[in-house]
């Protein structure tokens, strides 16, 4: 009987709580039971492009059979007239997305999907805000998990290698476009619009209006991840000091030229020299011409893996990556892989990535406060907020919200910032033609294992925080801008002078030069960690630049022979090892030593802007 | 003079053997875990759990000798930290750590949700609205980092099984904690809260080795954990300990 006691226990309580829920579920749904039937109109939809046209063939069927039941109830439609304002649609057909929403969500209603992303401030709006505002418009239960960017992609490979469905969907960096196409792990978003999910794609979603889809295109043409978010990697720096007159004179009278936007590496080093030496302080405060990370994180890896040897000028011209020599050093033959170091080919441990990585250790040394080398990407992240920091090469836009707060001393009462971001300069190895900086977007992912109803209840999700409805406040929100038609509205003109150039920059072609990593790497969750593992050791002292980037390259090399025996589309073929003097001496990258230094070279703000 | 033979005689072998345990326990990893009710255990007899089972497979088929301690957690940290051949397990695999240990994992995906007390019913969409609410969770808990790195109002404690009691008086609104090891709690301390309110989380636990581990035993050991999910090992043993997701 004793034993029993127990087991009673648990049972009231199971049985309690489940009542309980039963109440709080009915609370919570009554206004939807409660809806009045009315009929919506269905929609024919116009899309140019291909895929629109597509959707437009397979849409029109349903759609024209679809009659919507419902209208949506006050708790719903206050969603639409607060929280999602304000948007480039219309209220009415804002209203008409929801309702499509709610209808094909019927058959997932009381489901539980879980899906997970990093944490930046574009997320935790759809962790908060959004995942509710879903739940209670369609009555499926996301839990939005947030966690560090490394570990989003710790986890994707944990699902893989378990075979254990940890999450329905992630939101992962675009950067693992050249696995994904070659690996097939992933549910293509072009299969899962023209034949999975192709009932419950969103006849407006309007693919052609995403700004990064080529980014998460593969080779073959398939669209494998769906935008959600996107930042780009620029030169931020202090607007107000750079129009000081005084500052001016001051520096064109040592550096010869005049005090602006640096083109080239050698400008920004002369103006790290002249804030962090010449100027020393402003009205007692210690200040630096320049700021970065260095401490032996994953993060580490991010700061030069990240663009920073295209900058440099390391791989070959062409767009987005470099052909055939990208910005990882790769070089590729039709599609394959055929190895990082100059020895095969590769640029990893070429002059001119040498040259990259010796800068950036310089530059950190010498012109950035001693704390940088003990901080990581997010650890660094605020420090420009703080107000005594010039510029800084390497300035990620997802920081905008954090540095638009109200009362920053980076910020004028009015509410417009004090400073800018423009394009970033690039190395003396770089060649009009190349890659110019880094840009990427966190993208919707599905993995093909994952049971179909979760995957098209996360489907669904996907597509509500992607949706026009939501799209132009969630861009207001985290400053990562995924739609051509939020970028071009008029709430966006209006927000230019407060968002410090980030809307000239998406206004620009520049965003078709900066680009995420490429199709050259074929694994990146397996690869990337040799990056941070490599520069940490070059940071700490324990080998030279030169040793460090062969060690990397040498790295790189052997995972890639190690990939040759996967059965893998595109897969790596490795070139045999020959004298490096070989391929200096062929044109483009890898690229001979360039010993003559370049004059550093700067331009006013609207001119820079107009480069663009 | 055979007297200094003898004893020349008995130096050499006192120097090999000395020199040849010195090498086996050179090469012997100690593996440290902590209680952690149901995965590890130690009884008055012997070790047993879940991670008992997975250190014995591992280590067998890397074909290494190892032994295990119990001991706690921020002593076998330290401890791993210190010594070359030294693990510990099962640690929350996060960015923030990465860079200090070389990691064998995962061993172990957990769900941490937010449970209530017995009496109480707090219905959670998102973990946003627990943000008001008094979260309790244990000291050292990754979970607690977690959600202290986003400002929830955590209250800690020394053991997880204290929580159930704060929550029974009410001096905590919700437990976060990892669910099946809350089961075990709650069976221990006799009291049930039922299903959480909300599971709000996942880690990847792994096995953390010192970072001068040498990389051919943690190659072996990585490929022996690769190969217990290849052929089905790792799904056995998680459905026998009901700790499939």
């Amino acid at each position: 009987m004793q034993k029993l006691i127990p087991l009673l226990n648990t049972s009231i309580v199971i049985i309690t709580k489940v009542l309980l829920r039963v109440v709080v579920s009915v609370t919570l749904s009554t206004a939807v039971v409660a809806t009045t039937v009315s009929a919506v109109e269905p929609q024919i939809f116009d899309k140019a492009d291909p895929q629109g046209k597509l959707l437009v063939n397979s849409q029109l069927d349903h759609t024209q059979q679809d009659t919507y039941e419902q209208q949506l109830n006050p708790q719903q439609l206050q969603w639409l007239k607060s929280e999602f304002q304000p948007s480039t649609l219309s209220l009415a057909e804002q209203k008409k997305e929801m309702l499509w929403f709610q209808h094909k969500a019927q058959a997932f209603k009381g489901m539980e999907i879980r899906v997970v992303s990093e944490r930046i401030n574009t997320h935790q709006y759809e962790a908060n805000v959004l995942a509710k505002a879903f739940f209670d418009i369609t009555g499926i239960h996301v839990i939005h998990e947030l966690t560090n960017e490394d570990d989003v992609i710790k986890k994707f490979s944990a699902q893989l290698m378990t075979g254990q469905r940890l999450y329905d969907a992630y939101i992962s960096d675009s950067d693992l476009i050249g696995s994904h196409f070659r690996q097939q792990h992933v549910m293509s978003i072009t299969d899962l619009i023209n034949h999975h999910a192709k009932d419950f794609t969103l006849p407006t979603l309007d693919l052609s209006d995403f700004i990064g889809l080529a980014f998460t295109t593969g080779p073959d043409g398939k669209i494998y991840q769906l935008p959600d978010q996107q930042f780009a990697n620029l030169y931020w720096y202090r607007s107000d000091w750079f129009a000081n007159s005084d500052y001016q004179k001051r520096f064109e009278s040592k550096y010869g030229y005049p005090l602006g936007i640096p083109q080239n590496w050698q400008a920004y080093e002369d103006i790290a020299n002249f804030f962090t030496n010449d100027i020393g302080e402003i009205a007692g405060t210690k200040v630096y011409g320049h700021m970065d990370y260095a401490k032996s994180d994953p993060s580490l890896g991010w700061r030069i893996s990240d663009a920073w040897l295209s900058m440099a000028g390391v791989g070959d011209k062409g767009l987005p990556n470099g052909l055939p020599v990208d910005e990882w050093g790769i070089r590729v033959e039709d599609c394959r892989p055929v190895g990082a170091s100059v020895e095969r080919g590769g640029a990893l441990n070429s002059p001119a990535a040498i040259y990259a990585i010796e800068k950036y250790k310089e530059w950190l040394i010498k012109y950035a406060p001693p704390e940088a080398k003990q901080l990581t990407f997010s650890e660094s992240g605020d420090w420009a907020a703080k107000g005594n920091i010039a510029q800084q090469i390497f300035w990620y836009t997802a920081f905008v919200p954090d540095y638009t707060k109200k009362g920053l001393s980076v910020m004028n009462n009015d509410g417009t910032p004090k400073w800018r971001v423009a394009p970033s300069p690039v190395g003396k190895y770089w060649q009009k033609g190349m890659k110019s900086g880094y840009q990427d977007t966190g993208a919707w992912t599905f993995l093909n294992h994952t049971p179909e109803e979760n995957q098209i209840a996360a489907w669904l999700y996907a597509q509500f925080v992607v949706s026009k409805t939501v799209s132009l406040k969630k861009t207001l929100v985290g400053a990562t801008p995924i739609r051509q038609s939020d970028i071009a509205s008029d709430i966006m003109t209006e927000q230019a002078p407060y968002l410090g150039g980030l809307v000239e920059f998406y206004r620009s072609h520049a965003r078709d030069v900066w680009t995420p990593t490429g199709t050259n790497v074929p694994d990146y969750p397996g690869m990337a960690g040799y990056w941070w593992q490599a520069i940490s050791r070059i940071i700490e002292g324990e080998l030279s630049v030169t040793d460090g980037m062969n060690a990397l390259a040498a790295q790189i090399d052997q995972h890639l022979i190690r990939l040759q025996d996967q059965d893998l589309i595109c897969g790596p073929k490795v070139n045999k090892q020959v004298k490096p003097s070989i391929w200096l001496n062929k044109p483009g990258s890898p690229k001979q030593l360039m010993p003559e230094e370049v004059k550093g070279k700067t331009l006013p703000f609207e001119e820079a802007i107009n480069a663009w | 003079m055979l007297g200094k033979k003898l004893a020349y005689l008995l130096l050499c072998v006192w120097y090999l053997s000395i020199n040849a345990v010195t090498s086996v326990s050179a090469s012997e990893i100690t593996v440290y875990t902590y209680q952690h009710v149901p995965f590890a255990e130690q009884t008055d007899a012997h070790h047993q759990g879940m991670i008992i089972d997975i250190i014995d497979e591992l280590f067998t088929r890397a074909n290494m000798e190892y032994k295990v301690i119990f001991n706690p957690l921020k002593r076998g940290l330290t401890m791993t930290a210190r010594d070359q051949n030294v693990c510990v397990l099962p640690i929350v695999r996060t960015q923030q750590i990465e860079s200090e240990y070389r990691w064998v994992g995962p061993i172990l995906i957990s769900r941490y949700g937010l449970f209530s007390a017995e009496s109480k019913s707090i219905p959670l969409v998102t973990l946003q609205d627990a943000k008001h609410l008094s979260i309790g969770t244990y000291l050292g808990s990754g979970i607690s980092e977690y959600l202290d790195s986003f400002r929830y109002q955590v209250q800690l404690t020394n053991e997880d099984g204290l929580n159930i009691k704060k929550l029974d008086r009410s001096r905590i609104d919700l437990w976060a904690a990892e669910l099946i090891s809350a089961k075990a709690l709650m069976t221990q301390s006799k009291m049930q809260l039922g299903e959480p309110e909300l599971i709000f989380h996942t880690s990847l636990r792994a096995m953390a080795c010192n970072e001068a581990l040498d990389v051919s035993k943690h190659q072996a050991l990585v490929n022996a954990l690769n190969e217990m999910y290849q052929d089905g090992f790792m799904a056995k043993i998680n459905l026998a300990y009901g700790a499939s997701l």
